[in-house]
């Protein structure tokens, strides 16, 4: 079986990779562009994903676990093994990665097609998919990194995707820019525990810190520096700021990368590094979560821009995740991940499918003005797309935490653990109120969205007639995706729709912390079991009433959404601006950064250059003209052009030995060896 | 093992001898434009023979009454000269120089080559070193006067065989004097008889072995036995001159360490000279001196050629001498840089010359001045060039460093008195630098800028792209070679 | 070891001082009249003419060379015919192989017409040899 699992994770990894290659040289030459090579390869990969994940199913053993490594550099004393591992969690989260992926392929056919750049989108597709499975199957954090920053490139290359447009642009080198920040710390975090440990590999560094080999200050400083790669990547406060700008690529990218796959690298990374995460940086992370959990979603509350409601709907729950991490439920944070991943992904095919046929529809009219995206330009579509409708409506109500959908066992496993935690830690009693309110707080935007697009009178009744319903290379993803939104595939084989107890709870059972400190897996989960109930009661509540309230002001209109703005006064414009983050960091972190930038240039310019460098340059001018005829005349000319010359000379002579005439050439070979004979006998 | 069971053994060999006759025969049969397609015979049955070799029994034993070792040193090199043969193969066909020849006895001779240097790898009988030099020798001289209508042809040709002959005379000389010494041609025997011979012999030992020396350095063209060299690689098909500067040179290195390994050391192979039974040799200092008068001279003069395919030809006197630094140390070590140094050189250097025969057919011109603006001009060939010239000074992060990397570090462990070995191969690759990155100035630097981009044909592109990846590719992951390499460091060796 | 050598070079010594005593009493014994006729190369055979630096025929040296290789074939075939009775089959396919591999050769220049003295226009050396009989009409 061991090889087995290898090979399919290799043959997982590097086809995708395949696929790019052949694209990115022949793309163009092939028919349809090559669009199937990039489709049969990703499909490919899924079929073994899925077996590999019902091989898993069928062993149903907690620990599994296969890995295989191979020396990469070896220069003796300092070798560099890299290798992969295959557990329960890289099968679900490769089998997550190749069922989006291939949704996403499919699903581009359509919305791209035309498009100039098609082949090349499909390529960058294949290396995403390539890297992102790397960083699932990486053992060690070196290889984790490379392929870390292979997913930052393909995020670049594939937000910028219409790079003519400056906003485009302007999003893909964000994105990479503020990632950069995020994979210093990480950086730092792997050199800091390689320094201590002298490996890479997740085995040595757990049984390192096991054995106390780095600890205290220094361990909690690698993993907060492991932990900033993952805010980068995750969009975590203060490093939020891309992912709503990353929603300029197109949007099947968004569904795989910036909802379901990418943004997730950040939270597997935390899973994967839990056990040796101190206490206080356990806080750090439990505290960025919690925060950006709350804070993005008051944020989504005001957004008119379909997608970038569903950004800072991802942002917000990537910080749920965090937050599971922090506290220590960090299976819980896994599985709101995969959960996640289904139904915010078919959140965004969903409103790519909308943005798809609004563009359709205002092309028809010629009307290029108008923004698709806008929500306030929709409603009422719900007839007219009826499939898109229906799927989304799956999802949303798996994001709003109701009973029966997927999220509700996820979220309700994250805010447990959080209660759980604030029992146990009164003074940390934010960190439930964080979780809840985000919960109330989404379920309310996620149904203003719902109503805005698809309820209501249109907006715009001249467009109605040419909205059409998605052709089925689009909606056939959304309709699977929003049956994966349902909880029963989670639960298996239970039934049970209150309880997260299934397949998924046996096979991925959180592994005690190795850091001395930290409560056992065991009594976390304990924990969490008792505040499970309560949990369950105040998000059904949170969610009802987040829901109640949608359902008045934006389908009944009981409530006037008008009056309640102006009541909210300065808080509506902070959360429409985003809290100005954009145009604060521009202030006070770019602004500031180029005028000390500027003014270093003028100290530099005006008076270390004129000044001391002209004043000494002048005192030095008449010592360097007398120590220049010493220069030229000596050095140059006798020492540097003199090497150079003899070389050549030497060359010149040496090349008149080379005479052409064989009876020369015997004559010096004989000679050679006569001198060769003399020399030994001395 | 008698000569019956031998054949058991043998059968790459075999299937190679059908090989060649089955390519003479082919090529009877065929018009001479169509005549190429005895190359691919050649290239199918090299291939052929290539997997008999990989999938042979890994046995480490003598054939035909001790005449020829079957060890996987041998094997390594064996498959190092296939994998030559067949990249010359097939840029042969390519080759604008040979369009108006016959080519069925070009590509038969091709395989007797190999046949010969299959020999060369694995005999352990003086009479069968000398007889497999021979065979390799004068299929050399026909190829390298192959362009019958081209005067330089022709001179490469002649003076190849004159100074070949001088060269395998001297050599026989040498051997005859061994013979005499020990009265054998066998290398156990007449390592067993060396060491009973007392000190007095060791002036006749010694005058024997620098003739023999002059036999292995006109092979492997160490200065002072490399004057054919220049002379040859210029005026020889571009195709053979590539194929001379990494087959035979790779046969004769697996030839001498065996030799000398076998013959002088103590056997163990590994031990090195200290541990020989004729220690007082002054062998490293023989080799110290070989090894830096060939990389000086070779680097000193390329840098005053100003056609590419000459200073090629001393760059490849240059790199004999970079190998031979490690010979001194004659430890287990060396060997292994030594090997690893011929994987590398063979992709970088072959590279180098596919490049040439690119021009050659576009332009017809291997000067520098024809050499000007072609970075621009064809893109593809400017970036493989600038891999080829950046591997061969030995920078950082290509094959050529990874080489260089193994033959310092084994000089820096064989212990102090090679340090300066060491220093005076560092100055030598800075020399080296001039020239080679000479090439890369004249490409991107000089000339007028070209509007049209001009391709290569595909197959020559494959050929270029087959051996840039790996020079690339090797300087940064060479872990499977270096492995292949650690598992083929294994002689037969006996002692009586 | 070294006094061996020393006889080899006592016996060349010898050899040489046998043939140039004899060679130089001979000058001091014999009678010399030098005629025209006596000095010629061939003294009683054609008058030679001209540099015997000229350009023969390149067919006389591939001839020889074939003669030559089939001429040792035989060289071998004589002791391994006095044997090949106790070695048996062995040594029957054995010779069967050599002689194959060399009737492949004789096969080769047959059919490069190489056992013409005058070489006849083949269809498969076509074009090969054009250009020298061009030469020659001109």
């Amino acid at each position: 079986m061991d090889n087995i699992f290898i090979i399919y994770s290799l043959l997982i990894l590097f086809l995708p990779l395949a696929a790019f290659v052949i694209q990115i040289f022949f793309g163009k030459k092939l028919p349809r562009e090559g669009d199937w090579v990039s489709v049969g390869a990703i499909s490919i990969t899924l079929i073994l994903a899925i077996s590999m994940f019902v091989m898993m199913l069928l062993e149903y053993n907690p620990d599994f676990r296969h890995e295989a490594s191979f020396t990469w550099l070896d220069m003796g004393a300092f070798s560099i093994d890299l290798g992969f591992l295959v557990d329960n969690i890289t099968v679900i989260m490769l089998l997550v990665v190749a069922l989006i992926s291939t949704c996403t392929h499919i699903f581009s056919i359509k919305y791209l097609a035309g498009d100039i750049r098609y082949s090349r989108y499909f390529a960058y597709l294949g290396l995403f998919t390539f890297s992102m499975n790397g960083i699932v199957l990486a053992n060690n954090l070196i290889s984790m990194y490379m392929f870390w920053e292979l997913v930052g490139v393909s995020s670049y290359l594939l937000i910028g995707h219409w790079f003519e447009k400056d906003s485009a642009a302007d999003a893909s080198k964000k994105a990479f820019l503020t990632n950069r920040v995020g994979d210093i710390g990480f950086f730092i975090g792997i050199m800091l525990l390689y320094t201590a440990v002298g490996s890479f590999t997740f085995t040595d560094i757990f049984n390192g810190v096991a054995n106390g080999m780095i600890a205290g200050t220094a361990l909690t400083f690698a993993g907060i520096g492991l932990f900033l790669g993952a805010m980068g990547k995750s969009s975590q406060f203060p490093l939020h700021i891309w992912l709503p700008d990353a929603m300029e690529g197109p949007t099947p990218v968004s569904a795989l990368m910036h909802a379901a796959t990418m943004v997730a690298a950040g939270v597997y990374l935390s899973v994967r590094i839990f056990p040796i995460l101190t206490p206080d940086a356990l806080l750090v992370v439990a505290y960025v979560g919690g925060f950006t959990a709350l804070f993005a979603a008051t944020i989504a509350v005001t957004q008119n821009d379909i997608k970038k409601v569903l950004a800072y709907s991802t942002v917000s729950q990537l910080g749920y995740m965090i937050l599971a991490v922090g506290t220590g439920v960090y299976t819980a944070a896994f599985f709101h991940l995969l959960t996640h991943a289904m139904f915010k992904a078919n959140l965004f095919y969903g409103s790519g499918s909308v943005i798809h046929s609004m563009h359709h529809a205002l092309h028809e009219k010629h009307d290029h003005e108008t923004d698709p995206q806008d929500m306030r330009n929709m409603g009422g579509f719900k007839d007219r797309m009826p499939i898109t409708y229906w799927s989304m409506l799956l999802s949303t109500f798996a994001i709003s935490g109701v009973p029966l959908f997927s999220g509700f066992l996820s979220k309700d496993a994250i805010l447990a653990g959080s209660l759980s935690f604030a029992q146990h830690h009164p003074e940390h009693f934010l960190l439930p109120v964080f979780g809840f309110g985000a919960a109330a707080i989404t379920a309310f935007y996620m149904f203003r969205m719902m109503f805005l697009t698809f309820h209501g009178k249109p907006e715009m009744p001249e467009l109605i007639e040419d909205i059409h319903e998605s052709p089925k290379e689009m909606a056939g993803p959304l309709v699977l995706l929003g049956t994966l939104s349902i909880f029963i595939w989670y639960t298996l084989p239970y039934l049970n729709p209150l309880s997260s107890h299934g397949w998924f709870t046996h096979l991925v059972v959180p592994i005690d912390s190795v850091v001395p400190g930290n409560p056992s897996a065991n009594s976390i989960e304990e924990g969490a079991h008792h505040a499970h109930g309560l949990a369950m009661y105040i998000s059904i509540g949170v969610a009802t009433l987040g829901i109640g309230l949608s359902v008045l002001m934006y389908l009944k209109k009981v409530l006037s959404a008008e009056t309640w703005r102006n009541r909210a006064g300065f808080m509506y414009d902070w959360s429409l601006n985003k809290y100005y983050f954009d145009e604060n960091y521009d202030k006070y972190l770019y602004q500031p950064t180029l005028r000390l930038a500027k003014k270093i240039a003028w100290i530099d310019w005006e008076l270390y250059d004129k000044y001391f460098i002209n004043g000494f340059g002048r005192v030095t001018s008449w010592a360097s003209r007398v120590t220049g005829k010493f220069d030229y005349n000596i050095i140059d000319q006798i020492m540097v052009d003199g090497f150079g010359r003899i070389v050549d000379n030497l060359g010149g002579t040496l090349k008149k030995v080379q005479t052409g005439r064989l009876q020369n050439y015997l004559l010096y070979v004989t000679a050679g060896i006569i001198i060769l004979m003399i020399i030994q006998s001395f | 093992m008698t000569n019956l069971q031998s054949l058991s053994f043998y059968y790459p060999e075999l299937i190679l001898t059908v090989v060649i006759l089955a390519a003479i025969i082919y090529d009877l049969t065929l018009d001479k434009s169509q005549s190429g397609k005895v190359g691919w015979l050649l290239v199918v049955g090299l291939i052929g023979v290539a997997l008999a070799i990989v999938f042979q029994e890994n046995k480490v034993t003598t054939l035909f009454s001790d005449a020829i070792v079957l060890d996987p040193f041998a094997s390594f090199f064996k498959l190092i000269v296939i994998l030559a043969t067949i990249f010359v193969s097939i840029v042969s066909l390519q080759s604008g120089e040979l369009k108006a020849y016959r080519k069925g006895e070009y590509f038969t001779l091709l395989g007797i080559i190999t046949f010969g240097l299959f020999l060369m790898v694995s005999t352990v009988d003086l009479i069968l070193v000398y007889l497999s030099i021979e065979i390799v020798s004068i299929m050399s001289f026909v190829l390298a006067g192959y362009l019958k209508q081209n005067t330089r042809s022709n001179e490469a040709g002649l003076k190849y065989v004159v100074y070949g002959a001088f060269s395998s005379g001297i050599m026989l000389f040498g051997l005859s004097y061994i013979y005499g010494l020990t009265g054998s041609t066998n290398y156990f025997e007449i390592q067993h008889a060396l060491a009973g011979l007392d000190s007095e012999a060791n002036t006749a030992i010694v005058m024997a072995m620098i003739l023999m020396i002059a036999g292995f350095g006109y092979k492997i063209s160490a200065v002072p036995f490399h004057f054919w060299t220049p002379d040859v690689y210029e005026g020889a098909p571009t195709t053979i001159t590539a194929y001379l500067s990494v087959a035979p040179k790779a046969g004769a290195f697996a030839l001498m360490i065996r030799f000398f390994n076998q013959v002088l050391a103590d056997g163990g192979g590994m031990g090195g000279l200290d541990s020989s039974s004729i220690a007082t040799l002054p062998w490293p200092e023989i080799f110290s001196l070989l090894a830096i008068i060939t990389m000086t001279l070779g680097n000193l003069v390329a840098i005053q050629q100003n056609s590419i395919k000459r200073m090629l030809a001393y760059s490849s006197v240059a790199h004999a001498g970079y190998m031979l630094l490690a010979m001194p140390v004659m430890s287990g070590d060396s060997m292994y840089a030594i090997m690893m140094y011929l994987v590398m050189y063979l992709f970088m250097n072959l590279g180098a010359f596919f490049v040439v025969i690119t021009v050659q057919n576009k332009t017809g011109g291997e000067t520098f001045d024809d050499y000007k603006g072609l970075g621009w001009e064809m893109p593809m060939i400017g970036i493989v060039m600038t891999i080829f010239m950046v591997s061969l000074t030995g920078l950082p992060p290509t094959a050529g460093f990874i080489g260089k990397f193994y033959i310092f570090a084994s000089l820096i462990k064989g212990g102090n008195e090679f340090y300066w070995l060491v220093m005076i191969g560092g100055i030598n690759s800075v020399i080296s630098l001039f020239y080679y990155l000479r090439v890369v100035k004249v490409m991107y630097f000089e000339g007028e800028s070209h509007e049209k981009i001009v391709q290569p044909p595909t197959v020559m592109a494959a050929l270029l792209l087959a051996t840039a990846i790996p020079t690339v590719l090797l300087g940064v992951y060479w872990t499977p070679i270096a492995d292949w390499v650690q598992r083929s460091l294994v002689f037969f060796i006996q002692t009586l | 070891m070294y006094r061996d050598f020393g006889t080899i070079l006592v016996a060349a010594i010898l050899g040489i001082i046998m043939v140039a005593v004899p060679l130089f009493l001979q000058s001091l014994v014999a009678p010399s009249k030098k005629t025209k006729e006596k000095l010629e190369t061939y003294e009683c055979g054609e008058v030679s003419e001209g540099s015997a630096w000229l350009q023969f025929n390149i067919r006389f040296y591939v001839i020889a060379l074939i003669f030559l290789i089939f001429d040792v074939e035989v060289v071998f075939l004589f002791p391994w015919a006095v044997v090949f009775k106790d070695l048996g089959l062995l040594a029957m396919v054995e010779m069967s192989i050599f002689l194959v591999i060399l009737i492949i050769g004789l096969a080769y220049v047959w059919i490069k017409s190489d056992l013409d003295w005058v070489k006849r226009k083949v269809k498969y050396a076509a074009g090969r040899y054009e250009r020298i009989q061009i030469k020659e009409n001109t």
